[in-house]
């Protein structure tokens, strides 16, 4: 009973290899179709999902990140390495990458701790709109992988995909804005 | 304090170190100055395609397909205008080649008088010098012209080269950002923020330069030979080329390229009339170009004192020849922005 004749055998195991084959082609569709994409578009890399956590380049696509990555440095720092001295002319901004960078200001003639930063965190921003002597000086506590981008590569990019700079613009005067939102909020307050 | 010792003299260690570096750099450019010429062609074909490419790509067109559609634009016109004025080129090649053994030896008649009466005048020369010292490099002048189809050997070479150079321009203009990341990788931290504003800067000043010049000298060069071959004057694309080259190079060339243009046409008719006429053509071309064409297309020209001008040119010319004179105001336009911007650095911030 249990024996099934050959004909049945193999209309059996034909039909359950269809199914499989079925969920097989659509399963191997989608991930084709994912393949190729991944093929076209090349390996993200580590640059990319780092430039993700940045909040100037929110919302950007794939493709726009890409193009930021084109002028993207990557630079290491040693231990006590300085980023940039206090007063020295700005150029652009970092973001940490891997690592921890203090920052410190001198305060009549003491040196004070502003802030550590760590990973998927940046500084210097504001020198992308402008050539200002650094108010901070950056150093580097442990190993540190940095991100630079710099003005007149940002100049360049925005000369050559203006739509993609107009983003990146809009998104730096935003913050621009609540710093100075903040500031005000601040001087009101004292007056009060 | 000991710490502070050492890192004074690690800091000039780190300074020699950079120095070795670049001058190995030039060394070695320097020994395979030969492989050069195409990478020069390259780099000044690019900055001056640059912005077309860049055109193209903010109006939407990937980067790759842009240069490729430029480089092959670039293909057709070149070959439409070979095919176009290539029989006139033949005709005045074949002429001037046929003619200049007769001219060389006018001028060497009329010089060998001139020379002689110099030497009676002066008195104090053996009698010959002058004229032995003219004799030898008029001779070269004339195998140079007469024997070797000078001419065309210098057009196709200049050709195979172009064609060469397309490939690296492919390149250079496809992953120039990338290749100026790469380039500038490896410089160390503590001076990287002012190497990138230097080179940016450096970039600026050359490519406006080289593209300026090379617009106006196509401009002058184009104008030239409608000029010349509407009034009828032999060799029209030949003094006209040999104007619009020279026009590269500022003040010096152009005066060079109205000697060279009134001698040949002297030579060739012999009547005063039509080297004035050709002269006033080629000077009324300049003058045009002085009034209406420079400031447009050099508009953004790097802003040099013109006797400043003269003696760069002047030491370029003496030190290397015709490169020298080609390159040395960019050349000295990329040294005074650095000098600029290290001194300001230096001065405002006591950093650089």
């Amino acid at each position: 009973m249990n024996v099934l004749d050959s004909s049945q055998q193999d209309a059996q195991f034909s039909t359950k290899s269809k199914a499989l084959d079925n969920r097989r082609t659509t399963i191997s569709k989608g991930n084709r179709f994912k393949f190729l994409l991944r093929k076209i578009r090349g390996k993200e890399g580590k640059i990319i999902p780092v430039l993700r956590t940045v909040p100037i380049f929110e919302g950007l696509t794939y493709r726009d990140l890409k193009k930021i990555e084109l002028i993207v440095h990557e630079r290491t720092f040693m231990p006590d390495e300085v980023v940039f001295y206090e007063r020295q002319p700005g150029t652009g901004m970092y973001v940490v990458k891997k690592g921890l960078i203090r920052l410190t200001k001198t305060t009549d003639g003491e040196r004070v701790k502003i802030a550590e930063l760590g990973e998927g965190e940046f500084f210097g921003e504001m020198s992308l709109l402008e050539e200002y002597p650094r108010s901070a000086q950056a150093t580097a506590v442990v190993k540190t992988e940095a991100l630079g981008i710099f003005r007149p590569d940002l100049l360049d990019l925005i000369k050559r995909h203006p739509k993609l700079g107009s983003k990146i613009l809009m998104k730096l005067s935003t913050r621009l804005a609540g710093r100075l939102r903040k500031t005000t909020e601040m001087k009101v307050k004292e007056v009060e | 304090m000991e710490r502070s010792e050492i890192q004074k003299l690690w800091e000039a260690f780190e300074i020699i170190a950079i120095g070795c570096v670049l001058f190995g750099i030039l060394l070695v450019l320097y020994l395979i100055r030969g492989l050069l010429t195409p990478f020069i062609i390259a780099f000044v074909i690019t900055f001056f395609l640059s912005p077309v490419v860049d055109y193209m790509e903010r109006e939407g067109i990937n980067r790759t397909l842009a240069v490729i559609l430029l480089i092959l634009l670039t293909l057709i016109i070149l070959f439409l205008l070979w095919k176009l004025t290539w029989p006139i080129i033949q005709m005045e090649a074949t002429s001037l080649q046929k003619n200049a053994p007769f001219y060389v030896s006018k001028i060497r008649g009329s010089l060998e008088q001139g020379m002689e009466l110099l030497e009676r005048k002066a008195g104090f020369m053996p009698e010959g010098t002058m004229q032995n010292a003219m004799q030898l490099k008029i001779g070269d002048f004339a195998s140079a012209f007469g024997n070797v189809d000078f001419l065309f050997k210098t057009v196709r070479y200049l050709l195979v080269t172009f064609i060469l150079t397309q490939l690296i321009v492919f390149f250079f203009l496809k992953d120039g950002t990338k290749i100026r990341k790469g380039l500038i990788a490896y410089v160390p931290n503590k001076y990287f923020e002012t190497f990138l504003t230097l080179f940016h800067e450096i970039d600026k000043q050359i490519s406006n330069y080289i593209r300026g010049q090379l617009i106006d000298a196509f401009f002058v060069g184009v104008f030239a030979i409608v000029g010349l071959y509407l009034f009828g004057i032999n060799y029209a694309i030949f003094i006209g080329a040999i104007a619009g080259i020279a026009n590269i190079v500022p003040y010096v060339g152009p005066l060079l390229a109205l000697a060279f243009g009134g001698l040949l046409v002297l030579i060739d008719t012999g009547s005063i009339f039509t080297m004035l006429e050709a002269l006033g053509i080629l000077a009324f071309v300049k003058l045009l170009d002085s009034i209406a064409i420079s400031p447009l297309a050099v508009a953004k020209r790097v802003n040099v004192h013109p006797l400043m001008v003269i003696i760069v040119i002047s030491v370029g010319g003496l030190l290397h020849g015709i490169w020298g004179m080609l390159l040395s105001v960019p050349l000295y336009c990329s040294m005074r922005v650095s000098l600029r911007i290290l001194y300001r650095g230096f001065v405002e911030y006591g950093h650089w």
